[in-house]
């Protein structure tokens, strides 16, 4: 475990280096939010609520998600991990007693803690702006059973990423399958918009898909647009989803390694 | 000063290039032709949702609002096919020191740098954008005569090159920060205002991205011009941003190459 913690110190100390990155990174994404407060602003003008939802509580959604991917979100795991396929360092991986899995997850932690800060911090900033927009509900069971969902958030976020990472075992480029899969999760994780105001038949068929505890689930507990019976059924459903990504990067390393040539001296 | 023909036949050259590579790896190019029609969608897709709850986005109706979206798609795939790969690199050479390359050849180097790659998926999708704005038109009743399309046309140039400016000064900042991963995102958020109506800005926010950043005017220009007509106000000051902006990008990146100090020792 210790090996563990001290790739997770390193994994701090490199992150903090692209520190501006993330800055700039972090005012970008407030920018995305001022979209979506002037999109959503002008569909809601003269309406008191789309969806059964009014317009702070759409807002809060959205600054939810925002925030929440700051920390859960796998932005660039799915790179380094072609990255290090590609270049020859993962031999090094294999030849030593450690679990990549295991390392990569440590470095994801370490990643997340510093963009969470530069998320907090964006949030500081943006607060005075949007504090009278927001409406989050105060029931205690949405923190106790939002903080698990969005553990599992992260370990979908990276698992997935992990699994398009391998794919450079078997492809020299794999930034398409990446992005392509971006587009998908971020439309069918709830990002572009809420997934309650999909027509009745297509949420609920979306609900099984892993795609939907990206972002929306832990996002409609904690804003409220769910309710208690939804989110525990939805949190077994999570911990499955997390279950199988974790097997099946597994599965797809050992797949990979097979596959793999480890070539110099 | 090089002559414009020597810089044509230079970019025929690239361009060349470009499709024999294209269709020796063509499994490359479909995916990344999809990654493309993906996004599209996605896009059409949040309209349609949003409109399946109101009627009306800051006055524009579901097929305006199509157009406009088609219109800012359109600018994006231009982008994307003739520049995108090229200044994408750009960040990603400077931090490594393979920007020496592009420093060595026979030309300017924002444009050896810019220009180098052609990308046919973006292109490909420009057609798919290109059928939206024509269903959307066709939908709303809408017939420009042939002075209307060329000078939709042109509008669609200027826009080009304003994305182009603001991706060139987004990647520039890899000359003084210690990568420039991730910053292309911020490109894609600021774009995200393109694909909102004028008229949903307000306050600050209309100072800021109507008439500080041409992000608005950009799309909003070109897709009015379709629906009501030459308007000369829109025309000259799509005309002025455009100047502006390729010269602000010009001496920002100027700037920023006083500070490569090359990989070599």
């Amino acid at each position: 475990m210790r090996k563990y913690a001290q790739s997770f110190v390193v994994g701090l100390q490199s992150n903090l280096v692209y520190r501006w990155n993330f800055a700039v990174r972090s005012v970008f994404w407030f920018f995305h939010l001022v979209v979506v407060f002037i999109l959503w602003g002008a569909a809601f003008a003269g309406k008191d609520s789309i969806g059964g939802y009014s317009f702070k509580q759409t807002l809060t959604y959205f600054v939810v998600i925002f925030v929440m991917q700051f920390f859960v979100g796998a932005f660039n795991e799915d790179y380094q991990i072609s990255e290090d396929i590609r270049n020859g360092l993962i031999n090094q991986f294999l030849l030593k007693p450690i679990n990549y899995f295991s390392y990569r997850l440590s470095v994801f932690a370490a990643a997340r803690v510093v963009s969470g800060a530069f998320g907090i911090l964006a949030l500081l900033i943006a607060l005075p702006f949007f504090r009278d927009k927001l409406d989050l509900p105060h029931e205690g069971w949405r923190i106790a059973l939002g903080i698990p969902a969005l553990a599992l958030t992260a370990i979908i976020q990276f698992s997935i990423a992990y699994c398009f990472g391998l794919l450079a075992f078997w492809f020299l480029e794999i930034q398409g399958f990446v992005i392509l899969s971006m587009a998908i999760e971020t439309l069918l994780g709830g990002q572009i918009v809420p997934l309650d105001l999909l027509p009745p038949a297509v949420f609920n068929a979306i609900r099984y898909l892993p795609f939907f505890y990206q972002a929306y689930f832990p996002g409609a507990i904690l804003t409220g647009r769910q309710g208690y019976d939804f989110a525990v059924q939805g949190l077994a459903i999570q911990a499955i989803w997390a279950f199988i990504l974790v097997c099946l990067a597994e599965a797809v390393w050992l797949r990979g390694l097979r596959h793999h040539t480890a070539a110099g001296g | 000063m090089k002559s414009l023909s020597h810089y044509l036949r230079i970019w025929l050259a690239s361009a060349k290039y470009s499709l024999v590579r294209a269709t020796m790896f063509r499994g490359d190019l479909f995916i990344w032709a999809t990654v493309e029609l993906f996004w599209i969608s996605v896009n059409v897709i949040m309209v349609l949702v949003i409109y399946s709850h109101t009627q009306t986005v800051a006055g524009w109706s579901k097929y305006e609002m199509l157009l406009l979206v088609g219109t800012s798609m359109l600018i994006q795939r231009f982008l994307m096919g003739f520049f995108w790969s090229g200044i994408f690199e750009m960040g990603r050479n400077v931090r490594s020191g393979l920007f020496d390359f592009v420093l060595a050849q026979p030309g300017d180097p924002l444009f050896m740098a810019s220009t180098r790659k052609l990308e046919l998926d973006g292109l490909l999708n420009s057609v798919v954008a290109a059928g939206l704005v024509v269903y959307s038109a066709v939908k709303l009743g809408v017939h420009p005569g042939i002075a209307g399309v060329a000078l939709y046309a042109c509008m669609i140039a200027c826009g080009v090159v304003i994305h182009y400016s603001a991706l060139v000064m987004a990647m520039s900042l890899a000359f003084w920060i210690t990568s420039s991963q991730g910053v292309e995102g911020s490109y894609f958020t600021l774009m995200e205002f393109s694909r909102l109506p004028r008229e949903a800005f307000k306050g600050v926010a209309s100072i800021i991205f109507v008439w500080v950043l041409p992000v608005v005017v950009v799309s909003n220009g070109p897709a009015r011009e379709l629906l009501h007509g030459f308007q000369p106000s829109w025309a000259l000051g799509l005309c002025a941003a455009t100047a502006a902006w390729f010269a602000l990008s010009v001496t920002v990146f100027r700037s920023g190459l006083k500070r490569y100090t090359s990989a070599s020792s």
